[in-house]
């Protein structure tokens, strides 16, 4: 399927979402509560067929306040792309979990958790993935210091 | 007091428990057999453990030339930890750990600049540490990111002089500084082989009668 | 009065009142992150009911080194030399998926010739990390021969590399608008020679492994990747495609010379363990054929488009790009902020990451030994998982 005929079909499926601009590839953003739904359907859906979630992380976009998330979609049936972003406040942090659609998602859930502290509800093991249980702080918002850390000397 | 042999020799001869007499030539022949019997410990963590563990105890590097392949993966059977990659913070726990579980004596080899300093992976980053050093103390250093195996060789002998030189049957727990062990520029793969199997026939070999006759010892009558 | 003789599930129960049937059984066993099999640093926590595995629970972060974090205050030409410390084995197709992606979003041209570089690298480099994965996976299996072949053959495609680049194993070769150096005049001549050399050898691995009854005693059946699992873990590479799902992106979107050459998806049928040694194995072989072809028309050109001193700037969004690796899709994820070659965020997709958690699907049920000969099959570099 060509890209501006994918998004047309995927934009059918979701309510409220947008095509995101400035990307490379088909994109999307939804509002961060219909995720589940949304991935579901796009994984039943005949057409389309995104039954592999490549990728999940998120951007700290600190001046807008805001932690974007990131999902990449895959179908290994017809070999297209599709991305999904969705946006949570940087103060409270909470989306529901995609982890009863894909299986992966449950790690990937954990080390967004871990790097910026994005709460997934419906997660069944929210755990740190990477850093020790006793880390303080989620180091890649881009407001993180910590002692350890040296800045490169200009 | 009473033996003459003790009174002639202080500090070469000395009185050991059970009656006995033992040479300080002894520490010689000790030192040697340690310096050409490593049990290396492989505590690989990263790309540095391909090329310091892996690819020296292959065919074409052969680790066995230098008395050091039969490398350990518990540290209670292993004298040289060798540090290969980068040390995180969620790792230091366990690498002091293995350290304490080592049987004395021991040496420890800091491989790569991760092992070093922490190489590339020091500015802006929250997770990794400053070099093996910080954590446990280190007798010898291999630069490079990964260092070629010719290197580890190189630092093995390094090693292997240090032990000769300093670790001794009456003082085990004093070391010598640490010395970084660089491979001198300039030279060819063929020159360091070379070179490497000049020093492990010139060093590997302890002549007994040469260095009993070169010892305080001669010409008293005792050999 | 009488005698009551009692077991010792009796006595776990009369400690521990919750405790079930055959509790005494049952206990936690640490595998890594030092251990000999864990493959550097994999550490995974097993439930075990005596030999049985129960669960298996990996916990990483042993070598989290925070290179994303880092990525953000450097330039994408240097975030490419931390790319190497990934997935060391595949150093150069590491730093090929960051040079992609930048290229598409500044909308560079790479010259033909810096395509076919990077193409036959790239399959020389999956044949030596292939080589030394068989050697590991003899080692892990109880036999210490493979481990020598291998690393003797893998030896040799080093010194190629030397040669060229002037690195062994991390070589950050590969870079925006093409690669570092042109190719060493000996460089078709010495890969001619080994192509030759190799051929005859992957026949010999073959009468040494696949027709060794223990070996496949130790593969056959053991731990059984369902198509549908493998696809929902987005596990890459030869593990899904030993799961029957023939996606190749080399195929599927081809990139660098991959449009020009002729080779086949070595695709398997159940997904256990055999299924992910054979597909391996024959992917040795399409590379080599692969090699092959590629030695048979040498593009002339420049090898590099940009200069050095240039900034690659890169434009405002996000920008995404993959390739195949030797151990499934590698994703560069980018969010550029605009008007700066440093990236606002930037995140990798790492294949091993995905790939790694099909074991807390495969290990219940089978023994440790089995669970040794799955984490091999699965070719794991820990570096890559954590980044």
């Amino acid at each position: 399927m060509e890209a501006n005929e994918l998004q047309e079909v995927v934009l059918a499926f979701a309510s409220g979402a947008k095509v995101r601009e400035k990307t490379d590839r088909p994109s999307l953003t939804v509002p961060a509560a219909s995720l589940p739904d949304l991935l579901a359907k796009l994984k039943a859906d005949e057409r389309l067929s995104f039954d592999m979630l490549l990728d999940h992380t998120a951007v700290d976009w600190l001046e807008r306040g805001v932690l974007e998330l990131f999902y990449q979609l895959f179908s290994t049936r017809h070999g297209h792309t599709l991305t999904v972003s969705a946006e949570v406040p940087r103060e409270e942090p909470v989306a529901p979990s995609v982890s009863g659609v894909h299986l992966i998602a449950e790690w990937q859930e954990r080390e967004v958790y871990d790097m910026f502290g994005v709460l997934y509800e419906g997660h069944p093991d929210l755990r740190r993935l990477l850093l020790d249980d006793s880390w303080v702080g989620h180091p890649l918002r881009k407001d993180y210091r910590d002692d350890h850390m040296i800045e490169r000397p200009k | 007091m009473g033996l003459k042999i003790i009174d002639d020799f202080p500090g070469v001869a000395m009185k050991v428990p059970g009656g006995s007499v033992m040479l300080g030539v002894m520490d010689a022949v000790i030192n040697w057999a340690r310096a050409n019997s490593l049990w290396p410990l492989s505590f690989g963590t990263s790309c540095c453990a391909i090329e310091m563990l892996m690819a020296t105890g292959a065919p074409h590097q052969d680790m066995a030339r230098f008395g050091a392949e039969v490398a350990r993966p518990s540290p209670r059977q292993a004298d040289l930890l060798v540090v290969a990659g980068t040390i995180v913070k969620r790792m230091a726990p366990t690498l002091r750990t293995l350290y304490e579980q080592m049987a004395e004596p021991r040496y420890v080899m800091a491989t790569g600049a991760c092992a070093i300093s922490g190489g590339p992976f020091i500015y802006n980053n929250y997770s990794v540490v400053r070099g093996a050093d910080e954590i446990i103390p280190v007798d010898v250093y291999v630069p490079g990111c990964p260092p070629r195996p010719e290197a580890f060789f190189y630092a093995l002998l390094t090693l292997q002089r240090m032990i000769r030189s300093g670790d001794s049957l009456k003082s085990r727990h004093v070391h010598k500084r640490p010395v970084m062990s660089a491979l001198p520029a300039g030279i060819t793969v063929a020159d360091i082989q070379e070179e490497l199997r000049d020093l492990l026939e010139r060093d590997s070999a302890v002549d007994v009668e040469k260095e009993a006759a070169a010892g305080p010892w001669a010409g008293k009558g005792y050999c | 009065m009488t005698v009551q003789a009692y077991t010792l599930d009796d006595l776990v129960k009369r400690l521990d009142p919750q405790a079930t049937e055959g509790a005494s059984q049952q206990y936690f066993l640490n595998l890594g992150p030092q251990h000999p099999a864990a493959h550097g640093v994999l550490r995974v926590m097993l439930f075990l009911d005596g030999e049985t595995v129960v669960r298996a629970i990996p916990v990483l972060g042993y070598i989290h080194r925070g290179i994303e974090k880092m990525g953000e205050s450097l330039s994408t030409r240097q975030f490419i030399h931390l790319t190497d410390r990934l997935d060391y084995l595949s150093a150069l197709m590491n730093n090929w998926a960051v040079a992609r992606t930048v290229e598409k979003a500044a909308g560079i041209e790479v010259s033909p010739r810096a395509e076919w570089i990077r193409t036959i690298m790239a399959e020389l480099q999956r044949l030596q990390s292939h080589l030394l994965w068989l050697g590991v996976l003899g080692m892990d299996l109880g036999a210490f021969t493979p481990f020598l072949w291998g690393f003797r053959d893998r030896e040799e495609l080093t010194y190629i590399f030397e040669e060229t680049i002037g690195a062994r194993l991390t070589m950050n070769y590969v870079l925006p608008g093409g690669v570092m150096s042109d190719i060493h005049p000996e460089f078709a001549a010495r890969v001619k020679k080994y192509v030759a050399y190799i051929r005859p050898k992957i026949a010999e691995y073959e009468a040494l492994l696949s027709g060794n009854v223990i070996l496949e005693e130790r593969l056959r059946n053991i731990g059984r990747l369902s198509a549908e699992d493998a696809v929902s873990i987005g596990a890459t590479g030869p593990v899904l495609r030993a799961s029957g799902v023939a996606l190749d992106l080399r195929k599927a979107s081809p990139y660098g010379a991959y449009d020009k050459l002729e080779f086949q998806v070595p695709v398997g049928t159940v997904g256990d363990s055999w299924d992910r040694y054979w597909v391996r194995f024959e992917e040795m072989r399409q590379s080599i054929a692969m090699i092959e072809q590629l030695l048979g028309g040498i593009p002339e050109g420049p090898h590099m488009s940009v200069k050095p001193a240039v900034k690659v700037k890169l434009p405002e969004g996000v920008h995404y790009g993959q390739l195949e690796t030797a151990r499934g899709i590698l994703g560069v994820f980018i969010a550029a902020a605009g008007g700066s070659d440093v990236p606002y965020r930037i995140h990798l997709r790492s294949p091993t990451f995905n790939n790694l958690w099909s074991v807390t699907r495969l290990a219940p049920g089978w023994r440790i030994a089995d669970l040794v000969a799955i984490l091999t099959t699965l070719d794991l570099v820990i570096p890559d998982i954590e980044r």
